[in-house]
């Protein structure tokens, strides 16, 4: 009798999985992994480091897009300067205009702008150069004077605290030599390394 | 009506209202000075405080010691004993066979010898090498004897002076004879040696004697023997001085009148119309001074329209008693021409050139051969940056042919030697190619060393090259 019982219990239950059954537990299956899905995906993305635009210093070809292609004005990329390569010159062809006569600080003699490249005596033949952030519009004219002559300690970068972290970088559409890339926020800046010598 | 006349003397009181408002703001904003809070850039912004300045005076015992390390003695004849070798032109013809298939042989490092960093290169003499190194540990200039053969230390005379490092130290290459041997320091300091036994002669300090300002960057010129006299350029009080080698009495003095200071750029000899001179390119103008006969130290004739800030490579003589003299940092050339004209020398500008141009250099001293100019461009010369570039003297603003986009070098130096070209890279490098008049052929590429700022000049002898870079001088067998 309770063999019969189960039996009929067993091809009742089999009966019950009908067609309407089916498709809500397909449903209700879909919507679970839909919502295993996008929950997973938004764990994965908020575990993602953050992107940000930087300027590769040494794909960076000093055309002066920079200052004048950033949303911001002036531009958030600014001169940065990496004080182990300087050789800290008398002659700096990234302070002094090419083929300079005299080199003291004359207006006429400078090759930053603004005047945002400051230099300060140390010793006889060495003076330390600093960038005024302030005043820095990332045109880039010492970094070129640097490059070509110097020992490349000037270079540009985005300064974090002021870009405005387009998704689409204004200056990264222009830039001729693709030297600006997304690197991971928690990396910010991509500087030169140090001087071998 | 008399709502007219009210209209009428309405519109014409707001008319003067705004007038009179307008004229108001126009009067402040004329007033108002809009550089008020401009800051002036003058010369002098960035002079010391005072006290600051710390310049150390040190009584410098020049040559003051010496250490013998090996009696060794050699069979071998060749030298290469000045800078840019015997004719100061950096050309060498010579019997050694060059293995120029690098691809089967390359080039053997013979010996390496650690070096202060610096880029003061090699003269060598009947198998020896000599070379003024800065002893980091010692704090010492060092002029070294090294055997060419196997690059070990045969003696040295040092003395103590105090160096920076300023983009290294040491620069210059010894001047090399029979029996003498001048060197000149980072600072100024001259010494004269007997080359067979290393002993001192005479000494000078030139910062002390002649008030000259050694340049940023150290000492660049390399000393010059001429007949057994040392032929210095000093700056200061005298353009230019002849020393004889043997007593160590000056001979003659070129007094400085415009003040010319001492370059990074050497002393080449040149005869022009029929005079021998000595042709300087000094920080403020080129200047020909005489080199024969009872008017020995005058100045024959001076050039400055063209003065660089700053000087490195020296005066080339082309042909037609033309000279070009170029400078880097943006500087470029002049070709001159130097005439004669009642008996007195004139220097004219033939072309100016800036980088962009035509021809240039910053550091390297073009060559000239077979009526052709040979140079690597500098960074800031357009598209022809960093290559190695033929020019004929004729016009010095279109290239005969370029290497090409390809084929770049760096600040480092080059040679001929048999008609070929041996290049060496900042990083290394050595590339083999053919004197060509027509275009770049290469023969021959390969890293020799794993160098930074290879940048003194090579000399050869006996088959061995010898270049350095920041840190350290090797001897290529190049056979």
């Amino acid at each position: 009798m309770d063999k019969k019982e189960n039996k009929k219990n067993d091809s009742g239950s089999k009966k019950s999985m009908n067609r309407r059954d089916f498709i809500r537990l397909g449903f209700q299956a879909a919507a679970f992994v839909s919502i295993a899905s996008v929950s997973g995906y938004l764990v994965k993305k908020s575990m993602d480091e953050d992107l940000v635009w930087q300027i590769d210093p040494y794909k960076c070809t000093q055309c002066g897009r920079c200052a004048t292609s950033c949303v911001l004005n002036p531009s958030a990329v600014k001169c940065v300067h990496i004080y182990i390569m300087c050789g800290y010159c008398n002659l700096c062809s990234g302070y002094f205009v090419p083929n300079v006569k005299e080199l003291n600080t004359g207006a006429e003699n400078l090759l930053c702008p603004t005047k945002a490249l400051k230099r300060s005596y140390i010793e006889k033949h060495y003076y330390k150069y600093d960038i005024d952030r302030e005043l820095c519009i990332g045109c880039a004219k010492c970094v070129k004077g640097c490059s070509s002559f110097g020992n490349g300690s000037l270079h540009l970068q985005i300064i974090r605290d002021l870009c405005k972290k387009c998704n689409q970088c204004s200056i990264a559409k222009v830039c001729p030599s693709g030297a600006f890339k997304q690197i991971s926020a928690s990396k910010a800046y991509l500087l030169k390394s140090g001087w071998k010598g | 009506m008399s709502d007219r006349k009210s209209y009428k003397k309405w519109f014409f009181l707001a008319v003067g209202a705004i007038a009179i408002l307008y004229l108001v703001f126009f009067v402040i904003w004329f007033s108002r000075n809009p550089a008020s809070n401009f800051v002036e850039s003058v010369p002098g912004m960035d002079k010391p405080l005072p006290g600051v300045d710390n310049v150390q005076s040190e009584n410098v015992k020049i040559g003051e010691s010496f250490q013998r390390f090996s009696d060794e003695t050699s069979g071998l004849k060749n030298t290469w004993n000045c800078f840019r070798g015997a004719n100061h032109d950096n050309i060498l013809k010579t019997d050694i066979h060059i293995n120029e298939d690098w691809k089967t042989k390359k080039p053997k490092i013979a010996w390496s010898a650690d070096m202060g960093e610096g880029y003061a290169a090699a003269s060598v003499y009947a198998g020896f090498v000599y070379v003024l190194d800065y002893d980091e540990k010692l704090k010492a200039d060092a002029l070294r004897c090294l055997s060419l053969t196997t690059g070990k230390e045969i003696w040295r005379r040092w003395y103590k002076v105090r160096m920076k490092k300023n983009h290294g130290v040491s620069r210059t290459i010894p001047a090399v004879t029979d029996k003498y041997i001048v060197t000149l320091g980072p600072r100024c300091h001259v010494m004269c040696l007997d080359r067979p036994t290393g002993n001192l002669l005479w000494t000078l300090n030139l910062e002390k004697e002649f008030n000259t300002e050694a340049p940023f960057w150290y000492t660049g010129q390399c000393p010059l023997i001429d007949n057994d006299v040392a032929v210095i350029a000093p700056g200061g009080k005298s353009l230019m001085i002849g020393i004889d080698c043997k007593t160590g009495k000056q001979l003659w003095e070129t007094p400085n009148k415009r003040n010319l200071k001492m370059s990074h750029s050497s002393i080449i000899p040149m005869t022009i119309e029929g005079k021998r001179m000595y042709v300087y390119g000094a920080i403020g103008g080129l200047a020909g001074i005489s080199a024969e006969g009872d008017d020995a130290g005058k100045i024959l004739w001076e050039f400055s329209s063209s003065a660089p800030s700053v000087v490195a490579p020296s005066a080339v003589y082309l042909n037609k008693g033309k000279i070009l003299f170029t400078a880097g940092y943006g500087a470029g050339s002049a070709v001159i021409r130097i005439g004669k004209k009642n008996d007195t020398f004139e220097a004219t500008l033939v072309q100016k050139l800036t980088p962009s141009t035509g021809i240039a250099s910053e550091q390297q001293t073009p060559v000239f051969y077979n009526g052709l100019l040979y140079c690597i461009l500098p960074k800031d010369a357009g598209a022809l940056h960093n290559q190695f570039v033929c020019y004929n003297p004729d016009d010095c603003s279109k290239p005969v042919w370029s290497s090409g986009k390809t084929k770049r070098f760096g600040l480092g130096p080059y040679l001929v030697i048999n008609d070929k070209f041996l290049i060496l890279n900042d990083d290394g490098e050595l590339t083999l190619i053919k004197a060509s008049s027509t275009g770049y052929s290469q023969i021959a590429q390969v890293k020799i060393i794993d160098g930074q700022d290879a940048w003194g000049p090579m000399a050869f002898a006996d088959g061995y090259l010898i270049i350095r870079d920041l840190k350290k001088m090797y001897g290529i067998d190049l056979r």
